[in-house]
């Protein structure tokens, strides 16, 4: 089942700068595309059309059938950014429950959910703990539970592990594997600069290059899940990761 | 000595000793020198004249206080609700805030007679002055709390389709705390100041007036030990105000701002 369609989506600004040329995507449902490219190349451009808080100077976007518009309001899409974007004053649970607090759900339901989300990330434990006193790598665990926690079909995550050190990173990036897997058929799209994590996470990358920002090349990773260490460090992996590095030299 | 008993001591007694030692120079200084009491009055003196009027003084310390309390209040849920109102919409903001920047300016000492001439002298009129003096600071760095909400966070309340009155309530509020209280410091020492200032002015506000007049009754007959003695309740009234204010701040903000955190290295 198709979830999201792209159909010669442009995005040129007033200046004439061309963000985005031309974009063709569809992304069945499941999926775990990856957009890989340097900085400039329009795929931050993208997730931010795609997220409805920028408007295509050209195309379609279309969303499970719907506009941009409808998929937020029905709450089918959630994000994650590269800052964790937590409210300071306000404990991991809190944080955690914003989306149902905003959609004004009982208390209880939105504690029973926070509580689902926490256990996900591996958090239970530090409910009550505000931001101040979570690493940096935990703060993002927080920031993916509360995108976790409206049940969303799709999930936009822009570099979210981009602020992290290798370590966390590499972490992160297995629990992400492991609640994707979990989920029912909910779909990712990931935005990264770093080749090897669009490899080790994703089933199809799509390689952008600037100017003007474009899909250059669609690349299919056609290893099954579970993914482990192994894979990172196996001949395939490189060969990938080796395919992806070439298409972004074009 | 265990250890608090010592970081005790070794917060309080420096001051401590250099307050006595500034106090026995003064005592030392006024009596060598003679002067005469009315210019110059020694600290016993002043602690001569302050115990023989003590009810005298605690009634005008208590009279000062009400006034204080009651125009720090009016000035506190004036500012943060003006301020609330003019962050709630960009056009009432650059409507009205220019005449609130105007309002500020004003100096208090210049109004003051015009609200005793329209409310009357008393407490009425006093407890104006005082909200006058305290209201801007308020309004002041409310609104701009309100303003610096943090940009993602901001996006992060579209993307949750949130309501404007939602984004205010709990993101724009919350997040401006810190600088709501930076604005109860200013007006708390603020709203004292008003009160005697508007005591000088309006004179006797119900009872038996408070420090301001009793501070102008003292000038009037140089009985300058209890002029000094009013003035010093006054800055310690200021003080213990100010304290509260601080007590304030540190449970509202100690868990989660840096103007209040205190780091694992102190």
């Amino acid at each position: 089942m198709q979830v999201l369609r792209l159909d010669g989506v442009s995005k040129t600004y007033p200046n004439g700068t061309v963000a985005v040329q031309d974009a063709n995507l569809e992304v069945g449902e499941g999926e775990l595309i990856s957009f890989v490219g340097p900085s400039g190349c329009g795929k931050s451009t993208i997730f931010q059309m795609v997220a409805g808080l920028s408007k295509q100077t050209a195309g379609e976007i279309e969303i499970l059938g719907g506009s941009t518009g409808q998929a937020r309001r029905d709450n089918a899409i959630s994000f994650v950014f590269q800052e964790a974007t937590l409210m300071p004053w306000a404990s991991v649970r809190d944080n955690v429950a914003l989306p149902l607090k905003l959609r004004k759900l009982p208390r209880k339901q939105q504690e029973e959910e926070a509580e689902r989300v926490l256990e996900l990330v591996g958090l239970k434990d530090h409910a009550k703990s505000l931001p101040r006193q979570l690493s940096g790598g935990m703060r993002m665990r927080v920031s993916i539970a509360r995108s976790l926690i409206a049940k969303p079909r799709i999930l936009l995550m822009d570099e979210p592990f981009g602020a992290l050190d290798e370590i966390t990173r590499q972490t992160l990036q297995e629990e992400l594997l492991s609640i994707w897997q979990r989920s029912k058929g909910m779909t990712v799209l990931f935005v990264t600069h770093n080749a090897f994590e669009a490899v080790y996470l994703s089933n199809r990358i799509l390689v952008m290059t600037p100017r003007p920002g474009r899909i250059s090349r669609e690349i299919e990773v056609d290893v099954p899940y579970p993914r482990g260490e192994q894979f990172r460090s196996s001949a395939e992996f490189s060969r990938f990761v080796g395919l992806v590095n070439e298409s972004l030299k074009h | 000595m265990n250890h608090s008993l010592r970081r005790l001591l070794y917060r309080v007694g420096p001051p401590l000793a250099a307050f006595v030692l500034f106090v026995g120079i003064w005592e030392a200084a006024v009596r060598i020198a003679e002067l005469p009491t009315y210019l110059l009055p020694k600290p016993s003196d002043i602690v001569k004249s302050a115990l023989d009027n003590w009810s005298r003084l605690l009634g005008s310390v208590s009279t000062t206080l009400v006034e204080t309390i009651l125009g720090f209040l009016f000035s506190v849920v004036g500012g943060v609700l003006g301020a609330i109102l003019l962050a709630s919409s960009k056009i009432i903001e650059r409507s009205i805030y220019p005449y609130a920047i105007v309002l500020q300016t004003i100096p208090i000492v210049a109004v003051a007679p015009i609200i005793v001439i329209w409310f009357g002298a008393g407490v009425r009129s006093i407890v104006i002055v005082a909200f006058l003096i305290g209201f801007c600071p308020m309004l002041s760095n409310t609104l701009i709390g309100l303003n610096s909400t943090d940009k993602n966070l901001k996006n992060l309340f579209i993307l949750y389709n949130a309501t404007k009155w939602q984004t205010m309530w709990r993101l724009r509020i919350p997040a401006a705390l810190p600088y709501i209280v930076g604005g109860l410091k200013i007006s708390c020492s603020l709203c004292v100041i008003g009160a005697i200032v508007g005591e000088y002015v309006a004179g006797v506000g119900g009872g038996q007036g408070g420090l301001g007049y009793a501070i102008t009754y003292a000038a009037m007959r140089i009985q300058t030990p209890y002029l000094f003695a009013c003035g010093l309740a006054a800055s310690v009234l200021g003080i213990a105000f100010y304290q509260i204010v601080n007590f304030l701040s540190r449970k509202w903000l100690g868990s989660w701002h840096e103007s209040e955190m205190r780091g694992e290295n102190e």
